[in-house]
C-alpha cells in the first residue's frame, strides 16, 4: 500500500497511514510514549519535550539513492543526532524508534525534573490531584528526587479567574498551550493566549467578557496539571471519591454523552463521555454547568392540589385519585375530546409513549401536543425523521467529499456541540456551505457563506434547487421522483439572478454553492429555528435539495433538523403531536394543536388540560386567561412554574439525574441516561404518574367494554375484549419495559432496547490503560455509545420531493422593519435553575440593532425602543452590533423580560421601530 | 476422697499466695492507667502556632482509611479570614469512632500532621449517631497549636520570591 508505512518501535513493527506521527504509530501497538501537549484530538506542537525518542531511518546512499544493507542483508540504519519528540515527528518507511533506553529515560527524567522546578506541588489541594497526568508521568517516568531548592521555587498570586467559570493557577501551569491549541483549533474562540517572556510566561484571556466560549470547561479537561479548573467544581471533592454515572445531556438536541460525577448522593460535577458518533470528547458550558437545578431547593417536593383557590400539599394517593375521578368526569359528561395534553420535548421517550397512549387509549383523547401552544411554536418537522441522517452516519468520519450545508441555524447557540463538529468535518476537507439571514459563528470556518434577506428564503432554495432540478436525467429517474411534475412550474422562473436580486445574495457565491452541491459525494444538512420558523416551504426546500442531489437516504448523507429540546426528535416519533401516532403513523383523526386547545379553552370547549414539562405561561402570560376557563388544570412539573401556579393539581416528577430513560437526538440516535441520585423528596418519573392515572381510569373500561358485548356474537366479542384488555394493560414496572412496548409497537424503534443501547462496542477511543497519560480528557465510555433508529428514506420505495412554494414576503409601508426572534444558549429556561454560575452569560433582554440603522434612528446603546407590529407592541433597550443585519432587529427568544409572543405574527414580522416615550 | 480434699487446698494455695501480692486490677474509672506515647486513640485536629486550622481538607486521610471512617467536604478559604494556610480547607470533617480502626493510617497520609491519634480512648455512647466525631470535637483550641506554617502551604497572597524575578 502507498499510503502505508512500516516501521519498528522498540523492536515490533507496525504499519501505519502515512503522515502518522510516532506517538500515534506507538499508541497503536500500546507503547506509551509519555506526553504532555500532545493531544490525540489535535495538532502536534512540540512544547514540552516530554516524548523524546530516539529515531532513526534506513540509511540510504548518495549515489545509487539506494537503502544500504549491511552483511546481513539487513538495511543500515542511520540514527538521528539527537533525541527527537515523537509527537512531531512523521513515520517513515523503516523507520525504527527506541522508546526507551538509558539516553531515553535520562531525558525524560531530565525533562520531569525540570518542569517541577517550577511547579508548586500542591497535589493535596489540587482539584487535578488523582487524575493528573504530571502526577502520573512524574510517578511513571519521573526522576524521584529533584536536586533543586524548595525555597527558589517561583510563586505567583493565585488563582486568577480567567472569566466567571474557570480559573488559572499560573504556578501549575507547565505552558503546553493545549487550552490555547483547544479554543483556537477546536471551539474557534481563540480566547485565550500567551502573554510574555521567561518566568513570566503565562496564560491569558484575550476576550471581554473574560474567557468568552461556550465550550470553555474543556479546557480543564485537557489541562495535564491542575492549572486550569472550574469554578463550579473547585475544592468540591477528590476526584478518586468521586461515582461517575452515565447520563446524556438534557439541554439541547445535540444529546451530548456524560457522567453525573456523585458524592453522598449530589452531583458534583459533569464530565464528558467519550462518544465518537456524538460528542468525541467534548460538551458545552451549558452540559457542564448547568446541572444545579437538580439539587435546587425550589424543587417541587409533594403534590399540590388546590384547595380554597390555594394550591396545597397533597398525598400522592389524594392528587392521584382527584385528577382520575375528575378525569373519569369528564370523559363521561363530554367525552375524551374535551381533555387536551401537552407534553413538553425535554421528557423521557418512555414518558412521551406513556402521554400519547394515556391520552389516545385510556381517555380517547386525540388533542396533544409537544409545544407550549404560543404563536412562537415551531412547526412540527417530519422531514428530519423522513429524510434524516442515514444510520450508521458518524459524523466524526466525514471529511474530503462530504458538503455540510447549514441553513437557517446558529448551531452554536442551538446545538453548540455540532458547530465543534460540523467544524471537524471542514477541517478534515469537508466543505462548509453556511446560509443564513445573519452572520453566525459558524460563518467563519465556512468555504461559502451567503446572507439572504429575511422572508426570501425561498428564493434562494429556488435558485439551488433549479440546476439540480434540470439535471434529473429525463429518461426513468424523473418517474422515479414523486411530485416531479408538481416543482416544474414552481422552479420555471427561478435563477440565480432572481435570488441576487430578490433576497440579495452574492452571485458568484451561489453559483460555486451550486457546483459544490451537485459534486458532493456526501450531502448533511443542518437546519435551526430560523429555518423552522420560516415555514414548511423552506424546510421541503431543503429536503428536495436532498432527495434531487440523489442523497436521500444514502449512506452519510441527510438533514439534520435543530428542534430544541433535548428530545424533541423523541417527542414527534412518539407520536405527541395532534396529527401523527407513533413512528408518524397516519391517524384516523387528528387531534388539536397546542394553540387550537388553548381557544378551544378561551372558548370554554376545553374542560381539562394537562401540562407535562412545558411551562405555556411563562411563554405568554395570555394564556393564563385560557387556562383559568378550564375546569381541570394537572402540571407535571419540577418546579412550580407560572403555568403550575395556575394548575388545580401538581404532580413533582423526577429530574434526569434520579430516573432512567431515553432520548432521541437530532441525528435520531436513541441514548440511555441513568438513575444517579436517590430522590431526596417523594417525587415520581412522568411515566409513573400517568401510569397511575391510566390504571384508575381503565378499571371502569373494562367493565364498560365487557358491558357492551352482551349483544354481538361471541367472535367480535372476544376481538373486543383483546382489545380493551390492550388498552387498559399499564403494567409497566420499569421504563425499559415501556421501551419493549415501543420497540414492540413502534417500527422504527424495533431495533431498540436497553441492552442495545447500552453495548460501548466500536468506541474508538483509549486504549487500555491510557487514561494514564490523557487523564482528566474524558470518561471512558461504559454506559453504551446508543443507537440510531433508521430514517424514512432509507426504506428504499418511490421517493418523493415535497410541495415547495417561492413565497415573497412584503411588507406595510409603515412598518419597514423585519423582526426576528433568535435563540440564545444561555436562555431563561426553567433547566438553568440554580445555576447562578451562568447568570452572567445569559442573554439579556435586548432589541439588536446594526449600528448604521441605530444611527438613522438615532439611537445609542440603552434606548428603549418600541417595537409594533400588528399584533401588539413590545419594549426594549436597544443594543447597537455589527451581528444584525440592515433593516432587521433581532430580539432573544425565552428571555424574561421579552414578550415576543405579543408581536411575533410569523417566521419574519413586519414591525415599526420608535423611540419609546419617557 | 483423700485424694479430691487435697486437691481442693492445692487449689486455695494459689489464692492464698495472690491473697499477699499487691493487685494489678487497676481501679477504673476512678484510677487511669498512663498510656504510651504512641498510644493510638481518639484523633485530634490540630493547629499551627498562629491558630490557623492544620487540616487542608485535601481527604487524603480519607482515601488512606481502611476502615472509610473519615468524611471530609472541602471548602474554598476567605482570603480575608481563613480557617487554614492556602486555598482550602475543611468544611465538613467526620470520623465514625465506630468505624474506625485506630490504625494510624490516616496520620501517616496528613501531608500537614492535622489528623492525629492522641491518648484519649474513652469512646463510648449511647446511640450510633453520637459515634460520628464532627469538626467542632476533633478541632484543638487555638491556644493549642504548634509550628510554623511551613512555606509550601503558603499559597495565597504570595508575591514573586527574589530567584525568580531573575528572568531568564
Ligand atoms: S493552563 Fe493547562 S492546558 Fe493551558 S498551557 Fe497551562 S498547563 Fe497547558
Ligand atoms: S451541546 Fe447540547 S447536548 Fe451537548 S452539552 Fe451542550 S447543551 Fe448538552
Ligand atoms: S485510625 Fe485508621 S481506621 Fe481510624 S480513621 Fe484513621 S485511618 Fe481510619
Ligand atoms: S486531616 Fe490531613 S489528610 Fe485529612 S483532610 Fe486534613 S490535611 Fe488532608
Ligand atoms: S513535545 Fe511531544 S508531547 Fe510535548
Amino acid at each position: 500500500m502507498p499510503d502505508e508505512v512500516t516501521l519498528t518501535i522498540d523492536g515490533q513493527s507496525v504499519t501505519v497511514p502515512k503522515g502518522t506521527v510516532v506517538v500515534e504509530a506507538a499508541r497503536k501497538i500500546e507503547n506509551l510514549i509519555p506526553v504532555f501537549c500532545y493531544h490525540p484530538k489535535m495538532a502536534p506542537v512540540g512544547m514540552c519535550r516530554m516524548c523524546l525518542v530516539k529515531v532513526g531511518t534506513p540509511k540510504v546512499d548518495r549515489g545509487t539513492g539506494k537503502v544500504e544493507l549491511d552483511t546481513d542483508g539487513k538495511p543500515v540504519i542511520q540514527m538521528m543526532p539527537r533525541l527527537q519528540t515523537a509527537c512531531t515527528t512523521p513515520v517513515s518507511e523503516g523507520m525504527v524508534v527506541v522508546t526507551k533506553d538509558a539516553e531515553v529515560e535520562h531525558a525524560q527524567k531530565g525533562v520531569l525534573e525540570a518542569l517541577l522546578t517550577s511547579h508548586p506541588l500542591d497535589c493535596p489541594v489540587c482539584d487535578k490531584g488523582g487524575e493528573c497526568p504530571l502526577q502520573n508521568l512524574t510517578m511513571g517516568w519521573g526522576p524521584g528526587q529533584s536536586r533543586f531548592d524548595y525555597s527558589d521555587k517561583v510563586h505567583f498570586q493565585k488563582p486568577i479567574p480567567l472569566g466567571d467559570l474557570i480559573y488559572l493557577d499560573r504556578e501549575r501551569c507547565i505552558l503546553c498551550a493545549r487550552c490555547v491549541r483547544f479554543q483556537d483549533e477546536i471551539a474557534g474562540d481563540p480566547v485565550l493566549g500567551f502573554d510574555n517572556r521567561g518566568r513570566s510566561w503565562m496564560i491569558i484571556s484575550k476576550s471581554d467578557p473574560a474567557f468568552d466560549s461556550k465550550f470553555s470547561g474543556n479546557t480543564t479537561d485537557i489541562c495535564p496539571v491542575g492549572a486550569l479548573t472550574s469554578a463550579d467544581f473547585r475544592f468540591k471533592a477528590r476526584v478518586w471519591e468521586l461515582q461517575p454515572v452515565p447520563t446524556v445531556c438534557n439541554h439541547c438536541p445535540v444529546g451530548c454523552n456524560m457522567t453525573f460525577d456523585m458524592r453522598a448522593n449530589e452531583i458534583m460535577r459533569v464530565m464528558p463521555r467519550e462518544n465518537d458518533a456524538v460528542n468525541e470528547i467534548w460538551i458545552c458550558d451549558r452540559g457542564r454547568f448547568a446541572h444545579h437545578f437538580v439539587a435546587s431547593p425550589e424543587r417541587l417536593t409533594t403534590p399540590l392540589v388546590r384547595k380554597n383557590g390555594k394550591l396545597q400539599e397533597a398525598s400522592w394517593e389524594e392528587a392521584l385519585d382527584l385528577v382520575a375521578r375528575q378525569l373519569d368526569g369528564i370523559r363521561e359528561s363530554a367525552g375524551g375530546k374535551a381533555v387536551g395534553g401537552l407534553a413538553g420535548p425535554s421528557l423521557a421517550n418512555e414518558d412521551l409513549f406513556a402521554f400519547q397512549r394515556f391520552f389516545r387509549e385510556t381517555l380517547g383523547s386525540p388533542n396533544i401536543d409537544c409545544r407550549p401552544g404560543t404563536a412562537l411554536d415551531l412547526p412540527l418537522d417530519d422531514f428530519g425523521a423522513e429524510y434524516g441522517l442515514t444510520s450508521g452516519t458518524d459524523l466524526m468520519q466525514l471529511g474530503k467529499g462530504t458538503v455540510v450545508l447549514v441553513f437557517g441555524a446558529d448551531p452554536e447557540e442551538e446545538a453548540p456541540v455540532h458547530l465543534l463538529r460540523i467544524r471537524n468535518i471542514a477541517k478534515r476537507g469537508g466543505t462548509l456551505i453556511t446560509i443564513n439571514g445573519r452572520a453566525t459563528k459558524l460563518d467563519r470556518f465556512a468555504e461559502h457563506t451567503l446572507h439572504y434577506r429575511y422572508g426570501a428564503e425561498t428564493e434562494v432554495l429556488a435558485a439551488m434547487l433549479k440546476p439540480l432540478y434540470d439535471a434529473v436525467p429525463p429518461e426513468g429517474k424523473r418517474a422515479a421522483l414523486r411530485g416531479f411534475g408538481d416543482l416544474r412550474g414552481v422552479l420555471a422562473n427561478a435563477s440565480a439572478e432572481r435570488a441576487v436580486a430578490n433576497a440579495g445574495v452574492d452571485g458568484p457565491t451561489l453559483e460555486k454553492i451550486n457546483q459544490a452541491l451537485a459534486s458532493a459525494t456526501n450531502l448533511v444538512i443542518f437546519y435551526g429555528q430560523e429555518a423552522l420558523r420560516a415555514g414548511t416551504s423552506v424546510t421541503a426546500g431543503l429536503a428536495n435539495i436532498l432527495t434531487l442531489a440523489r442523497k436521500a437516504g444514502a449512506p452519510n448523507s441527510g438533514l439534520v433538523a435543530l428542534v430544541p429540546g433535548a428530545n424533541a426528535r423523541g417527542a414527534l416519533d412518539m407520536g405527541v403531536r395532534p396529527d401523527r401516532g407513533p413512528g408518524y403513523s397516519a391517524l384516523k383523526q387528528p387531534g388539536m394543536a397546542a394553540h387550537e386547545m388553548f381557544d378551544a379553552a378561551r372558548q370554554g370547549r376545553m374542560k381539562a388540560l394537562y401540562i407535562a414539562g412545558l411551562d405555556p405561561v411563562q411563554a405568554d402570560p395570555t394564556l393564563a386567561e385560557a387556562l383559568k376557563k378550564v375546569d381541570l388544570v394537572v402540571v407535571q412539573e419540577l418546579f412550580l412554574t407560572a403555568t403550575a401556579q395556575l394548575a388545580d393539581v401538581v404532580f413533582p416528577v423526577l429530574s434526569v439525574a434520579e430516573r432512567e430513560g431515553t432520548f432521541t437526538n437530532a441525528e435520531r440516535r436513541v441514548q440511555r441516561f441513568r438513575q444517579a441520585r436517590r430522590p431526596v423528596a417523594p417525587q415520581r418519573p412522568d411515566w409513573q404518574i400517568l401510569q397511575s392515572l391510566a390504571r384508575q381510569l381503565s378499571a371502569e373500561a373494562v367493565i364498560a367494554a365487557s358491558a357492551n358485548v352482551s349483544d354481538k356474537s361471541r367472535r367480535q366479542a372476544r376481538r373486543a375484549e383483546e382489545q380493551a384488555r390492550k388498552r387498559t394493560d399499564w403494567s409497566y414496572a420499569s421504563p425499559a419495559e415501556i421501551l419493549m412496548d415501543i420497540a414492540a409497537s413502534v417500527p422504527l424503534y424495533k431495533h431498540i432496547s436497553y441492552a442495545s443501547l447500552e453495548s460501548a462496542l466500536g468506541v474508538w477511543g483509549r486504549k487500555p490503560n491510557e487514561a494514564y497519560y490523557f487523564d482528566g480528557t474524558s470518561y471512558e465510555n461504559t454506559g453504551g455509545l446508543g443507537k440510531q433508529v433508521p430514517a424514512g428514506a432509507e426504506n428504499g420505495g418511490t421517493l418523493s420531493l415535497q410541495p415547495f412554494n417561492v413565497r415573497t414576503f412584503s411588507q406595510p409601508a409603515e412598518r419597514p422593519w423585519k423582526l426576528i426572534a433568535t435563540p440564545f444558549l444561555y436562555d431563561d429556561s426553567t433547566l438553568l435553575n440554580g445555576s447562578a454560575l451562568l447568570n452572567n452569560r445569559k442573554a439579556r433582554p435586548v432589541a439588536a440593532l446594526n449600528p448604521a440603522d441605530a444611527d438613522s434612528l438615532g439611537l445609542k446603546d440603552g434606548d428603549v425602543i418600541s417595537i409594533a407590529s400588528g399584533r401588539g407592541e413590545l419594549r426594549l433597550s436597544v443594543q447597537r452590533t455589527r451581528l444584525a443585519p440592515q433593516g432587521v432587529v433581532l430580539v432573544p427568544l425565552h428571555v424574561q423580560g421579552v414578550p415576543l409572543v405579543t408581536v411575533v405574527e410569523a417566521g419574519v414580522t413586519a414591525v415599526a421601530i420608535r423611540r419609546a416615550e419617557g | 476422697m483423700l485424694k479430691g480434699t487435697m486437691a481442693y487446698f492445692k487449689g486455695l494455695k494459689t489464692t492464698a499466695k495472690y491473697l499477699f501480692k499487691k493487685p494489678v486490677t487497676i481501679q477504673y474509672p476512678d484510677v487511669k492507667r498512663p498510656v504510651r506515647e504512641r498510644f493510638r486513640g481518639r484523633h485530634e485536629l490540630k493547629r499551627f502556632a498562629n491558630g490557623l486550622e492544620r487540616c487542608i481538607g485535601c481527604s487524603l486521610c480519607a482515601a488512606a482509611c481502611p476502615a472509610d471512617a473519615i468524611y471530609v467536604v472541602p471548602g474554598q478559604n476567605d482570603p480575608a479570614k481563613p480557617l487554614s494556610p492556602g486555598e482550602r480547607h475543611a468544611a465538613v470533617y467526620e470520623i465514625n469512632m465506630l468505624r474506625c480502626i485506630f490504625c494510624g493510617y490516616c496520620e501517616d497520609a496528613c501531608p500537614t500532621n492535622a489528623i492525629v491519634l492522641e491518648h484519649q480512648y474513652e469512646l463510648s455512647f449511647y446511640d450510633r449517631r453520637s459515634s460520628i466525631y464532627t469538626k467542632d470535637m476533633l478541632l484543638v483550641q487555638p491556644e493549642d497549636g504548634y509550628g510554623e506554617v511551613p512555606p509550601v502551604l503558603e499559597q495565597t497572597g504570595r508575591q514573586l520570591n527574589p530567584p525568580a524575578q531573575i528572568d531568564l
